[in-house]
C-alpha cells in the first residue's frame, strides 16, 4: 500500500527525508551499542558526578601519600561531630569491612554485575535531602481512625532533620508542610540541591496487617516479588512521569555505582531501624533490604533509599505510631543508620589518607 | 556485481507469535515463533529431528520441550533455552532466505517493539552474532512506516501478539516521545477470550492455540450478523458452542487503551499537523485484521473532527518488508558489523 497523503512527496525531498530517518535509526543503534541514552534526560549523568570527584580524590590521595602528608586539614574532610545527646559515639577502634558495619551480616551479591567498586571513590556525606512520603490530597495509607501516612512521614522526617542538623549535616526536606508533591518534583528538588543522600520515608500497609508487621528499606533495582511490584506501583502513582520517561530512566540505571551506595545506605538504615523498634515490639519482622523500581529512587542522582519505617495496617503498630516517643525512636534509628553509613565514608577517606 | 549486490539484505519482524522475513531476492517467509526440542530419545525417534520450529513444533508439542522464546516482543530474560530458541528461529528464517545463494553475506534490519530497552537490544545483538554480517535494529512501527513510505504526519499502530506499538512519524527518527508500547495486543485478547469462554462454558476444554485460532478467524468489533460457532470437546465429546459475545468483548478490550494512546500521541503533535495525522492512521500487524477495529477507531477520531484509519495491504509482512526497505537504502557505513 502507499501511504497517500502521509508520504513525504516524491523526488529529492523524499530521498532527503529517508536519509534523515535512516541516519536517525543508525544514531539510535550507535547510542544503544555505546550505552548512551537518547535525549537529554540526564542533565548531568550520575556516574559523571561520582567519577569526577572520585578521580580527583584519588589523584589527591596519591599526591598526599607521595608527599607523606599524614592527614588532610580538617576543613577538607567532613568530620562527623556529635552535638546532641542522641548523637553518634566516637569512631570504631578498627576500620571494619564496609558491609559488616553497615548490616551486621554479609549481604548477598548484587543481582547485576557492577562496573565500579564504590570504595574506589569514597565520597563524604554532607548534604541530605529528606523526603516525607505523600502529602496533601495524596494521603498514603490511612487507618480507619484517621491516622495518615502523610502526617506520620512528615513528623518523622522533621524529627530526623533536627537530629541531622544538630550533628552538622546540611539537611533540607522536599516538603515541610502538608502539601502534595509529584515524585518528579521531589526528585528535581534533590538533584537541584546536589544532595549527597536522598532518604524517602514511608509507612507500609499489608493486606494481612496482623500477620505482617515489618520494616523494610529499598534501594533502586529490579524486583520480581509481586508484593514489591504492587507496592512500587502504588508509591509511583503520583509520579508526573510519562511511560517514555520511565523507560529512559530505567535504561541505564540498574548497574551504576549509585546502586551500590544506595544498597549500603539501605542496609545501615534497616539494621538500625529493626534494632530500635524491636526494643519495644519484638514481633516486628525484619523484612530486609530490598531492591525495587520506586520512581523517587530512579532519577535521583545520589545514593537514595526508600524506608518503609512501620506498617500502619497493624493495629498494634498504629497505636504505637500515635505516640511521640515511638516516632522519635524511629527518627533516631534513621539517624543512626545514616550516621553509620556516613562514618564509613569518613573513615575510608581517613584511612586512605593516612596510609 | 557490485559490493551491494553481493549482499543479501533482509528485513526481519521478530514477533512474539510469528516471525517474518523479507529478502532482497524477493523471498518472504513467516514462521510461528515456537521452538521445541525432543524431550527424550523416544521423542527424537518419533520426530526424527533434533529441533523443530514453527507449526511443526506446535503440532508435536506433546513430544517436545516447547518454547515460545519471545515475550511481549522481546527475548525472555534469564533463560538460556529461550535465547537458544530465538537463535533457532532467526537461523531458520535466515537459512530459508539464503537457500538459493548461500555464498552471499547477509545484512539484516530487525524490528523490535517501540519501547524496547537497550539491554534487550544488546541481547539481540549477541544472538545475531555469527548469523549476519551487518545489523540495524529499528522500532517495529518505524519499519512499517518506512516500508509503506508513510514517513511524515502519520500514526502507525502495529498490533502484534505481545505488544501493540504506536508511532507518530514527524519527519525524524521517532524518539521515545513519539512512540508508545502497550501490552494490550493479541495475547491479551486471547487471555480474555479464554477467560470469558471458560466462565460461560465451564465444561468445555480448549487450548491457547484453539482460542488464538478462533480469534483470528472470527475476531470482530461492533455488530456482527453471523454467530460465531466453534467446536470444542466437553468431557471428551465434541460440542458446538456459541462464542459470539465473548469474541466481541475480548476484541473490544483493545479499543479503550488504543483510543487513549492514540489521543495522547495526537495531542503531542504540533497543532497545525494534527489534522493530517488524524487522516493518516495506519494499522498493521496481525491484530489489524480484527473486523471493525478501524471503524471503531475512526468513531473515536470523529469526536476530534474526523480521521481516517486504514489497514496495510499485507499486515503479516509489513514490518519485515519495511525492514528490507531500510536495508536496501542503508549505506555501507550505516551497518553495525557483527563478527562471530
Amino acid at each position: 500500500m502507499s501511504a497517500g497523503a502521509g508520504s513525504a512527496g516524491r523526488g529529492g525531498g523524499e530521498e532527503r527525508l529517508k536519509r534523515r530517518l535512516l541516519a536517525g535509526a543508525v544514531d539510535d543503534n550507535v547510542r544503544a551499542i555505546e550505552n548512551r541514552p537518547r535525549g537529554r534526560l540526564y542533565k548531568r549523568p550520575p556516574i559523571t558526578r561520582w567519577i569526577v570527584p572520585g578521580v580527583l580524590g584519588l589523584a589527591a590521595l596519591a599526591l598526599g601519600a607521595w608527599a607523606l602528608f599524614v592527614r588532610p586539614k580538617p576543613a577538607e574532610r567532613v568530620v562527623f561531630t556529635p552535638t546532641t545527646a542522641n548523637g553518634p559515639t566516637s569512631g570504631s577502634p578498627r576500620l571494619p569491612d564496609f558491609d559488616e558495619i553497615a548490616t551486621g551480616a554479609e549481604l548477598a551479591p548484587l543481582a547485576l554485575s557492577t562496573r565500579l567498586d564504590s570504595q574506589v571513590f569514597p565520597v563524604a556525606v554532607r548534604r541530605i535531602v529528606l523526603d516525607p512520603g505523600h502529602g496533601g490530597s495524596d494521603e498514603g495509607t490511612k487507618t480507619p481512625y484517621g491516622l495518615t501516612e502523610k502526617i506520620l512521614t512528615l513528623d518523622i522526617a522533621q524529627r530526623l532533620a533536627l537530629r541531622l542538623l544538630a550533628a552538622g549535616f546540611d539537611v533540607t526536606m522536599t516538603r515541610d508542610t502538608d502539601v502534595k508533591l509529584y515524585l518528579r518534583d521531589r526528585v528535581r528538588y534533590a538533584n537541584q540541591k546536589e544532595a549527597d543522600l536522598f532518604v524517602s520515608i514511608h509507612v507500609n500497609w499489608f493486606k494481612d496487617g496482623r500477620a505482617n508487621r515489618g520494616i523494610e528499606t529499598y534501594y533502586l533495582g529490579p524486583s520480581d516479588d509481586p508484593f514489591v511490584t504492587a507496592l512500587a506501583s502504588a508509591e509511583n502513582r503520583e509520579s508526573g512521569y510519562s511511560r517514555a520517561d520511565v523507560r529512559k530512566l530505567l535504561d541505564s540505571i540498574y548497574s551504576d555505582l549509585r546502586q551500590q551506595e544506595s544498597r549500603r545506605l539501605a542496609a545501615a538504615v534497616q539494621r538500625h531501624l529493626v534494632g530500635a523498634v524491636r526494643e519495644v515490639s519484638r514481633e516486628v519482622r525484619d523484612r530486609g533490604v530490598r531492591s525495587a523500581p520506586f520512581l523517587v529512587l530512579v532519577e535521583t542522582e545520589m545514593p537514595a533509599i526508600l524506608a518503609e519505617v512501620a506498617s500502619l495496617s497493624s493495629p498494634d503498630e498504629a497505636r504505637l505510631l500515635g505516640d511521640d516517643a515511638y516516632r522519635e525512636r524511629i527518627a533516631g534509628a534513621l539517624f543512626d543508620g545514616i550516621r553509620a553509613y556516613s562514618m564509613i565514608h569518613d573513615e575510608v577517606r581517613g584511612k586512605e589518607t593516612v596510609r | 556485481m557490485s559490493a551491494k549486490e553481493k549482499v543479501l539484505s533482509v528485513g526481519i519482524d521478530l514477533g512474539t507469535s510469528q516471525s517474518a522475513i523479507a529478502t532482497s531476492n524477493g523471498a518472504k517467509h513467516v514462521v510461528d515463533s515456537y521452538v521445541g526440542w525432543p524431550i527424550d530419545m523416544v521423542a527424537r525417534k518419533v520426530v526424527k529431528k533434533s529441533v523443530l520450529i514453527g507449526a511443526e513444533a506446535i503440532e508435536n508439542r506433546s513430544l517436545l520441550d516447547l518454547h515460545r522464546p519471545l515475550e511481549q516482543g522481546l527475548i525472555k530474560e534469564g533463560s538460556e533455552k529461550d535465547i537458544a530458541a530465538v537463535k533457532e528461529i532467526l537461523g531458520y528464517l535466515i537459512g530459508m532466505a539464503t537457500n538459493e545463494d548461500k555464498e552471499r553475506k547477509v545484512r539484516a534490519v530487525v524490528g523490535v517493539p517501540a519501547e524496547t530497552l537497550r539491554v534487550n537490544k544488546q541481547q539481540l545483538r549477541q544472538v545475531m552474532k555469527g548469523m549476519v554480517e551487518g545489523l540495524i535494529i529499528v522500532s517495529e512501527p518505524f519499519a512499517v512506516a518506512y516500508g509503506i513510505e508513510a514517513l511524515l504526519h502519520t500514526l502507525i499502530i502495529d498490533i502484534g501478539a505481545g505488544t501493540t506499538d504506536f508511532c507518530v512519524m514527524k519527519g525524524h527518527y521517532p524518539t521515545e516521545e513519539d512512540q508508545r508500547t502497550l501490552t494490550k495486543a493479541g495475547d491479551s485478547v486471547d487471555d480474555l477470550l479464554a477467560k470469558l469462554i471458560a466462565e460461560r462454558h465451564p465444561g468445555i476444554q480448549f487450548s491457547q492455540h484453539m482460542v488464538r485460532g478462533w480469534k483470528e478467524e472470527h475476531g470482530y468489533i461492533g455488530e456482527s450478523k453471523n454467530r460465531v460457532l466453534v467446536t470444542a470437546p466437553a468431557h471428551g465429546k465434541a460440542q458446538q458452542i456459541d462464542i459470539t459475545e465473548e469474541v466481541r468483548l475480548a476484541c473490544e478490550s483493545l479499543v479503550a487503551p488504543f483510543s487513549e494512546t492514540m489521543l495522547d500521541l495526537l495531542a503531542a503533535v504540533e497543532p497545525e499537523y494534527q489534522e493530517k495525522v488524524r487522516q493518516n492512521v495506519i494499522l498493521s500487524g496481525r491484530g489489524s485484521r480484527i473486523r471493525g477495529l478501524s471503524a471503531a477507531l475512526e468513531k473515536i477520531l470523529a469526536d476530534l473532527g474526523g480521521g481516517k484509519v486504514t489497514v496495510v495491504d499485507d499486515p503479516v509482512f509489513a514490518g519485515a518488508s519495511g525492514g528490507l526497505a531500510i536495508a536496501l537504502d542503508a549505506d555501507e557505513a550505516d551497518w553495525e558489523k557483527l563478527s562471530a
